[in-house]
Formats: structure tokens, C-alpha cells, sequence
């Protein structure tokens, strides 16, 4: 499987929900801005109300408190003149009645030569008893209405609006999550795309429809996308094939020059084209994926196929290859995959083991198979890189273009097995490659075989 | 020896023609299946060379044909395509070979010969490597053109790697072949049997080599 760089979230800015939620809040500010502006408004083209208020809410003030007489009352800030005092019900000049005859409230405004003067009475309750509160305001400025003002817009604008409008905002930016979900839903499962299932496809959301065609078209372009990478692969196969008829034009034409040291240098390339082909078309295949590896296989009958028809190969260069079968190998798997999964381990001993020192091969014990050679062995830093395709330890080195033990890898995680190397400095290198345990069952149910020992 | 070489690629197949040529093979060649049907019409070969993928269709379609109408002419497949299944729907379709490109010319005629050889084919009975010459109807093995005396179990042992030049014969394959069922089998009777036919070739100057394949077999190789 191919690495990916982690994706980086909040790499592009703001997200959509944020952005929203940033707009509705902005939106309710402007309205409660608005909203002031107009009871602010409606006040100052109706002086007499604010004048009404005012003597009301200093009358309110005064019940609530705790000084025992109107004279110690202080007036609302920055007025000119203040006076208060309690009046005799009876007296009827200070009083006003209304139409029963009793006392009521009354508030008068007078203009005067510099501001205005606002006197008026209301009826207060002092330790229980009933009271007619007088009060005679002098105003210059708008500074004694603040009270006033605040208190509406408290009362008015701040108390129903504010509920109302967290509401709206929570109500909204749920809602907004909530479309944006399938976005979510579409991006994890985008983040799950591998190359190597191109059949893979995104759920489709039925609503909204936003979403529903942003993820049809990532569809069809995941589609065009498949189809390419199929083409890609038979290409290379394609390829590879096409490649070996000019190749064996070059191998008899070479065999029929005079022996010569050039003659068996050409000879050798030919083979090492011919090698790179071999591993192009394993690239290819195991890319593709085009392996079923649900298949019972004998790990050493595989393993005697493969040194017996190397053998000549390893006779031609002097060299000696053994196979050993430690006990039962019975696993899952594609038996030509497994084929060139030895096969590449084979050859990348023969690379990197010179020498008359034999290649050792061998299959079991359960689902493993190995190549164990007694050449230089690897480093740790190396041993981490070798399974990386087109890694070779010596880029000057042109006897192979590093693929074989990426192949090796590939091929073993598409039987969902794995290839791990053990090394010490000097003393070869032992190559393992895992597969799944194939158990499999007759037809009356009982185990045929269980070689996992 | 009249060979049918059917090959599309015509460099490569006057290369063919001239090496076996000069192996003292008779070739003629085509280069699709039209031809070849009108040339067997006029000849009778002996092994046919076939590549597969042919202007004119593909060749295992010759084959499957061949075989149906119970002719047994051996066939050789030489391809670009050397995939186990490649390989395996050859032979499952009737030929009695598979040779994958690029090829060594010397592997291509000790192919051919192995399939002239066989029983019914038309080569005689005489098998041959390096400087090893061995009579299989008259059971005489000669080395450098001198007769070598040997047990009758040490030439059986040498026919069955003569057969198979240059590839490992496995050890169950030459147990079976060598010991009878009331022949006591100790686990070393064949690798004496294998050191003794050794010592004897040694002596005679032969120059084929037989190598042990640890856990497989033995093989016969010819000298490098």
C-alpha cells in the first residue's frame, strides 16, 4: 500500500460552518443595532413620553429605596433643577383628578427659555401606605433621559430579542452542520481512496442536492480515473510482451557473432532486459490485483519448481541452490504469484550473495517461506529501505533497477501476507515471506489439513 | 528432420531458420495460419514451431484444430507470453512444448530434439551431450567414442538424465523409475547409485557434469 501524506485540515482557510455561523452573528448584531436605533428614534420624536418615563421611573426608584423622605432624593443625573416632596391628596391645586373625582397620575411639560421643565405626581408606596409623589425637573441635555433609554431598551429591544435570537442563530448553524454533513461523510470516504481499489466509489447523499452531484461527479471522475489506470496496466503488460520479439532477435543475432568477452557482455544485458521485462509484467500484475489468492497451494511443490527451473541458471554461473521443505507449507495463494515471489528472492540473492556459497531456499514450517544467503548481509538502515521499489544500495550498479524486492513486497500484501528480512552484518541475509494459514475443509465438514504447526 | 516454423516476425524468423538450419534441420516458414494449412497440405512434417499471436488469429486455435482431427504432430510453442496460465493453456489446448522469448538458440534445439525423440516421434533413439553418446534401444553408452561399461541401474539412471539435459530430474521421479517395489530402497541406494555413474564418467573423461539439486533432484549438464 502507498504511503499518503497526512491531509492538513484547516490548511484552506475558515471552514463553511465557521464562515456561517461568523455571517449570522454579524447579521444579528446589524438587527440589534437597527432595532436600538428605532426605539431610540421613537423616543426622541415624542418628548413628552420620554418626560413621562422619566418621572415614572424616578417615582420606581424612590419605592425601592431605602431614604426615608422625597428631599433626600438626588434626581436623575445632570439635571439643571430637582425637587420632590409628597402632597396632600385633598389639596387640589397640586393634584389632578380624573373624571371619578380621585387623584391620578399626570406628568406636564413646559418649554422654557433654555430647556425644558417637566413637573408631575405619581402614586408611590412607602412602608405600605398609599403616597402622592410631586417631582419638578429642570433639563438642559439629553443626559437625564440615559436611564430612561436604557431601561427601554432593556425592557423592549434586549429581553424578547436576545432569547429569540440566540435561538435563531443555534437553530441555524445546527442546521447548517447538519447539510454539511454529507460533505463529511464524502471527504472520509475520499480519504479512504486507494489506488489500488480503483473500484471503489462514494455513497451518494439523496439530499442536498449540492453534495449529491459533487459526489456523482467525483464518481465519474473516479470512473475515467479506473479506466485509465486500467489501460495503464495493460499497456505495460502490452509492452513487456511486445518488448521480447525484438529481444530475441538481439539474442540470436548476438549468438551468432565469434565468441568474445563483448559477445557474453552484450549476452548478459540481453538477460538483464530481459529481467526487467519479467519484473515490469510482475509490477503490472500485481498492481492489478489480477490474482485469485483464495486458491490451496503447496509452498514446496512451488518452491521445487522454482530452484529446479533456476538450477540451469545457477549451474551457468557456477553457483548452487538447495531447497528444503521444513515440514508441511500449505497456505492461501496465487501459485504463479508465489512463483515469482521465490523467484525475485532468488534472483536478488544471486545479485547480492557472489561468491560459491549456496542460496538456500526453503518452504515451511505452516505458511512461510524463505531465501537465505551467504553474502554480505545488509545494514539496519538498509534493511529498511530494500522493500522500496526502484531502491538499489549502489545507483552505480546496473545489474537490476531495484524492483524485485518491491515486487516481492507487493506481491505478498496482495495475498495479504507480508516479507520481512533478518540480517546481521557479514552473515547473509534471510528473507521470510508470510502468507495467510489455508485451512480448508472436505466436504463432510472435517478439517483436511492443518499445517499451521 | 522438416521443420514448420510459424512466425510473423520476419527477422526473427529467418534467425530461427538459419540457426536450426545449421543444426542440420530442414525449416520452411510462414507467417500466418493460412499458409500453414495450405503448406501441410503439400508436406509432411515433422514438428511444427508456432508462435501464437499471429496476424490471422491466434494459434492455439491451430492446435486445438490439429488435435481434433487426431493429429499428433508435435508442436512447439514459441511465445512472448510465458505466464504459468499462458503457459498452462498451451499445453491444455495440445502442444508438447512451451519456449518463452528471448530464447538461447541452443535451448531451442535440444527442444526440438527432445520432442523428436519421444516415443512415435521421429528421431531415432540416440542421446547425446556434451561428448556422452548413449544407445537407448541398444543400451551402449560411448565417450569420446569409446565404449563405457556400466550396471544396467547406472545406465537406466543416465537415460533418464539424458532425457532431461540441462533440468533437474526429481529424486522420487529416479527412485520409481530405478527401484522396483521389492527392491529394499535405503535412503542413500540412490545417491551411491548417482556417485558410482559419476566416478565412471570422470574416468572416461566425459564432459557432461551431474549435479545434486539439495532437496529436488539430480541434473545433467553439458559442459558450459
Amino acid at each position: 500500500m502507498m504511503e499518503r501524506p497526512a491531509i492538513i485540515h484547516d490548511a484552506a482557510g475558515p471552514t463553511l460552518l465557521q464562515q456561517l455561523t461568523l455571517r449570522l452573528v454579524a447579521f444579528t448584531l446589524v438587527f440589534a443595532i437597527l432595532d436600538i436605533g428605532l426605539v431610540v428614534w421613537t423616543y426622541a420624536s415624542h418628548p413628552e413620553a420620554l418626560g413621562e418615563e422619566l418621572l415614572t421611573l424616578e417615582a420606581n426608584r424612590f419605592e425601592r429605596s431605602t431614604v426615608l423622605t422625597p428631599h433626600e432624593l438626588t434626581g436623575p443625573p445632570g439635571a439643571r433643577h430637582w425637587s420632590a416632596r409628597y402632597i396632600d391628596p385633598k389639596s387640589p391645586d397640586r393634584g389632578r383628578q380624573n373624571s371619578s373625582g380621585s387623584l391620578m397620575d399626570w406628568t406636564q411639560r413646559e418649554r422654557l427659555e433654555r430647556g425644558v421643565r417637566i413637573s408631575g405626581v405619581r402614586r408611590v408606596e412607602r412602608n405600605g401606605q398609599p403616597q402622592w409623589l410631586w417631582m419638578e425637573i429642570e433639563i438642559d441635555s439629553l443626559r437625564p433621559y440615559t436611564p430612561v433609554i436604557l431601561n427601554e431598551l432593556l425592557a423592549h429591544v434586549a429581553l424578547p430579542l436576545i432569547p429569540l435570537l440566540g435561538l435563531m442563530l443555534t437553530f441555524n448553524v445546527l442546521a447548517v452542520r447538519r447539510v454539511l454533513q454529507p460533505l463529511h461523510l464524502a471527504e472520509k470516504e475520499i480519504e479512504g481512496l486507494d489506488p489500488e481499489k480503483m473500484t471503489m466509489r462514494l455513497t451518494e447523499p439523496f439530499a442536498p442536492r449540492e453534495v449529491n452531484a459533487l459526489v456523482n461527479t467525483v464518481n465519474r471522475a473516479l470512473q475515467r480515473l479506473e479506466e485509465a489506470m486500467a489501460t495503464l496496466r495493460s499497456f505495460t503488460s502490452n509492452a513487456a510482451h511486445e518488448l521480447r520479439t525484438p529481444l530475441s532477435i538481439l539474442q540470436l543475432s548476438l549468438e551468432r557473432l565469434p565468441a568474445s568477452d563483448q559477445r557474453s557482455e552484450l549476452q548478459l544485458d540481453v538477460s538483464r532486459i530481459n529481467r526487467l521485462i519479467d519484473q515490469m509484467l510482475d509490477l503490472s500484475r500485481a498492481d492489478a490485483l489480477s490474482f485469485d489468492t483464495s486458491g490451496r497451494v503447496d509452498l514446496a511443490d512451488i518452491g521445487r519448481t522454482v530452484v529446479s527451473d533456476l538450477t540451469p541458471k545457477a549451474y551457468a554461473a557456477n553457483r548452487e541452490l538447495r531447497f528444503k521443505a521444513h515440514g508441511p507449507a500449505i497456505a492461501r495463494g496465487h501459485a504463479e504469484a508465489i512463483y515469482r515471489i521465490y523467484r525475485n528472492l532468488i534472483d536478488n540473492a544471486f545479485l547480492h550473495a557472489p561468491g560459491e556459497s549456496p542460496i538456500e531456499v526453503f518452504a515451511g514450517p505452516g505458511p512461510q517461506i524463505g531465501v537465505q544467503d551467504h553474502g554480505p548481509g545488509l545494514t539496519e538502515a538498509d534493511a529498511s529501505k530494500i522493500f522500496e521499489q526502484f531502491w538499489r544500495k549502489d545507483r552505480r550498479n546496473n545489474d537490476g533497477a531495484g524492483l524485485g524486492l518491491g515486487i516481492v513486497r507487493r506481491l505478498a500484501e496482495a495475498h495479504r501476507g507480508s516479507v520481512s528480512v533478518k540480517s546481521s552484518d557479514g552473515s547473509g541475509a534471510l528473507f521470510t515471506v508470510q502468507f495467510q494459514q489455508g485451512i480448508f475443509f472436505q466436504a463432510d465438514g472435517k478439517k483436511l489439513n492443518n499445517p499451521g504447526l | 528432420m522438416r521443420l514448420l516454423l510459424i512466425e510473423d516476425n520476419a527477422r526473427l524468423a529467418a534467425l530461427i531458420r538459419d540457426g536450426l538450419q545449421g543444426q542440420g534441420f530442414a525449416v520452411d516458414w510462414c507467417d500466418t495460419l493460412e499458409k500453414v494449412e495450405l503448406l501441410r497440405q503439400l508436406v509432411q512434417y515433422d514438428l511444427l514451431l508456432l508462435d501464437l499471436g499471429l496476424p490471422d488469429g491466434n494459434g492455439l486455435s491451430l492446435i486445438r484444430a490439429m488435435r481434433r482431427r487426431e493429429d499428433m504432430t508435435p508442436i512447439l510453442i514459441i511465445t512472448a507470453r510465458g505466464e504459468l496460465d499462458d503457459r498452462v493453456a498451451g499445453l491444455d489446448a495440445g502442444a508438447d512444448d512451451y519456449l518463452c522469448k528471448p530464447f538461447q538458440l541452443r535451448e531451442l534445439v535440444s527442444r526440438c530434439r527432445a520432442l523428436l525423440r519421444r516415443p512415435g516421434a521421429s528421431l531415432g533413439t540416440i542421446l547425446s551431450a556434451g561428448n556422452v553418446l548413449f544407445d537407448s534401444a541398444e543400451r551402449t553408452l560411448l565417450v569420446s567414442d569409446n565404449p563405457v561399461e556400466a550396471t544396467p541401474r547406472e545406465i537406466d539412471l543416465l537415460e533418464h538424465l539424458l532425457r532431461r539435459v540441462g533440468h533437474v530430474v526429481p529424486r522420487p521421479m529416479l527412485e520409481n523409475a530405478l527401484y522396483s517395489m521389492e527392491d529394499e530402497v535405503t535412503p542413500n541406494a540412490l545417491e551411491a547409485t548417482v556417485s558410482r555413474l559419476r566416478k565412471r564418467l570422470n574416468m572416461a573423461a566425459a564432459d557432461v557434469q551431474i549435479r545434486t539439486v539439495h532437496g529436488i533432484g539430480y541434473a545433467l549438464f553439458e559442459p558450459r
